[in-house]
């Protein structure tokens, strides 16, 4: 079987071609520009009009498709990407199982409602398309040659026109590398007793973020640091929970971290049942002794 | 300007339960309109106040359920003129070429349209790929990740946010255009809303031979949940706080 690989990224590239070695016994790489060094058979170099979008480059893509005719292909998650798996799929007749996390023999494994569940699935027909999240092939190693082949560009019959392209300015901590991660949830009666989990934060050199209620509705924090179903999925060496009752739609943004600590003036709260350590006692007197504790 | 909005109704995530043997139990979960397709509905309703003349056709697809009063009257209260709908349960648990291959039916049957406005992603499968698909069937451009749209002469000016560029597009019309859920806030129907929205057209329909499905779903449980120390102190113990203290120090 042949392998489809298609990839904006050089990393994602590498470690996708990686995983389809594992799966394929040939693997050609669909790149925009230069791909890194030895990691497929073939290379099939698209390269981009000036003023076109990269996810123009759809109707290529389908023409590459065509061409090699391979059983599986797996497509980089990004935005761009995600458009040219779902133009492949359509022109393929299938759709695409997106956001992949591991492979396993029964099917591909992604989540479902946001991770109340894991989804195993499987494509029906002969060509399966998916995305797949980086940390899917780990300890796979790429291989191949590399035969580098320049692909016509196939232009779209209704072109989008790109007028700017700037960088994005991202702000505040990554709570996705933080190691460590205090997170606010209802028991916060006041936004200025969020002070109290800032100082903790500082402490512990943590990122803060909150649970539903903090975000939704009353604004207290921003709406990229809610943590739980359809929001951040954190897996940090340390978790303290303030004030999270602990209902299953936060706890699966965080039930994969290394130490999970709770506290909640509660002692019957959910929490208690899926933490690591428990304090039962009020934030406002439980946080600042703390802090001053570490 | 003639707008379609699509979108889905799910059980509400917040309801859902897990079962003893890890399912998901939606016996509480009423179906509700998918949270990003709000900011849909949104987008689709300023984008008509921006035009004169604008008309929002809300176009969905589900199971029979989903052709419940307060649900047509949710999406109708929210700026929507019209709401075409395909209740049947052969449109269940649809992936995304069934889907589109539904909506592009209920497009159909709008007439002449301009554009057709998504959401980000659905609550249950968030695959990002029912815009594109619906592009793909129609045959018209897509553009995703959108945050603001500004109407041209038979185009739109899109910006989207990509993962590490703002991008600025024209894309010509009749289009496909996904929004982020940053595009514009959910109003709030009032009851005046609610009460109008009751005396709009809205159609449905059955399946018009209902899609076959190109993905089978193996297993779908809730993951196993981490086997914890489950340590539980009380504040008001001496020495509580300090040996939370300590523990907290040994996970860093």
């Amino acid at each position: 079987m042949k392998a489809l690989v298609i990839a904006e990224r050089s990393d994602a590239a590498r470690e996708l071609a990686a995983g389809a070695r594992t799966m394929a016994d040939e693997v050609v790489l669909v790149s925009f520009g230069d791909a890194p060094e030895g990691i497929a058979d073939k290379v099939a170099r698209i390269s981009v009009p000036e003023g076109a979008v990269m996810e123009d480059a759809a109707d290529t893509v389908s023409a590459v498709f065509d061409a090699e005719q391979p059983g599986v292909v797996l497509v980089e998650p990004t935005r761009r990407m995600k458009i040219v798996a779902g133009k492949l799929a359509a022109h393929a007749g299938t759709a695409t199982v997106t956001d992949v996390l591991g492979f396993e023999d029964a099917g591909a494994r992604s989540l479902y409602f946001g991770g109340v569940a894991e989804r195993v699935q499987k494509p029906v027909g002969d060509v399966a398309v998916y995305t797949v999240a980086a940390g899917a092939f780990e300890g796979a190693e790429p291989s191949g040659a590399n035969a580098v082949e320049d692909v016509a560009w196939v232009a779209p019959a209704h072109p989008v026109e790109l007028l700017d392209r700037k960088p994005r300015e991202l702000s505040g901590v990554d709570l996705g590398k933080a190691d460590v991660v205090v997170a606010a949830g209802r028991g916060f009666a006041e936004e200025a007793d969020l002070d109290l989990a800032r100082a903790l934060c500082d402490k512990l050199g943590a990122g803060l973020g909150c649970s539903r209620p903090l975000t939704e509705g009353v604004d207290w924090l921003p709406s990229e640091t809610y943590i739980g179903v359809s929001g951040l999925m954190l897996s940090p060496k340390a978790y303290v929970a303030c004030g999270i009752s602990g209902q299953m739609q936060h706890m699966v943004g965080c039930n994969r971290a290394g130490t999970l600590f709770a506290i909640n003036k509660d002692k019957s709260a959910p929490i208690f049942r899926q933490c690591d350590y428990g304090i039962v006692g009020d934030l406002k007197d439980v946080l600042p002794r703390l802090v001053a504790a570490l | 300007m003639n707008i379609i909005v699509s979108c889905k109704i799910v059980p509400d995530d917040q309801d859902i339960q897990v079962a003893s043997d890890r399912t998901l139990d939606y016996s509480k979960a009423k179906g509700t309109v998918s949270t990003y397709d709000l900011n849909a509905i949104e987008a689709a309703a300023q984008l008509a106040a921006a035009v004169e003349g604008s008309k929002v056709t809300a176009v969905t697809a589900g199971p029979a359920s989903v052709d419940d009063s307060k649900l047509k009257k949710n999406v109708l209260a929210r700026g929507v003129d019209e709401l075409v709908m395909a209740a049947d349960d052969a449109y269940a648990n649809m992936d995304a070429h069934a889907t589109a291959e539904a909506l592009a039916a209920l497009v159909a049957k709008a007439g002449d349209w301009d554009v057709v406005v998504c959401g980000d992603g659905s609550a249950d499968d968030y695959a990002q790929q029912v815009d594109v698909q619906l592009a793909a069937r129609l045959g018209v451009p897509v553009v995703n990740a959108a945050v603001k749209i500004t109407p041209e002469d038979g185009a739109l000016v899109v910006e989207r946010v990509l993962e590490d560029v703002v991008e600025t597009v024209r894309v010509p019309l009749p289009a496909v255009v996904s929004v982020t859920p940053d595009v514009a806030v959910p109003r709030i129907p009032g009851m005046k809303d609610i009460l109008a929205a009751g005396k709009k057209p809205m159609e449905v329909v059955g399946a018009g031979g209902g899609a076959a499905a190109s993905l089978e779903t193996v297993a779908c449980l809730a993951p196993e949940q981490a086997s914890r120390k489950l340590e539980i102190l009380d504040a008001s113990s001496d020495g509580a706080v300090e040996q939370f203290a300590a523990a907290l120090k040994a996970a860093l």
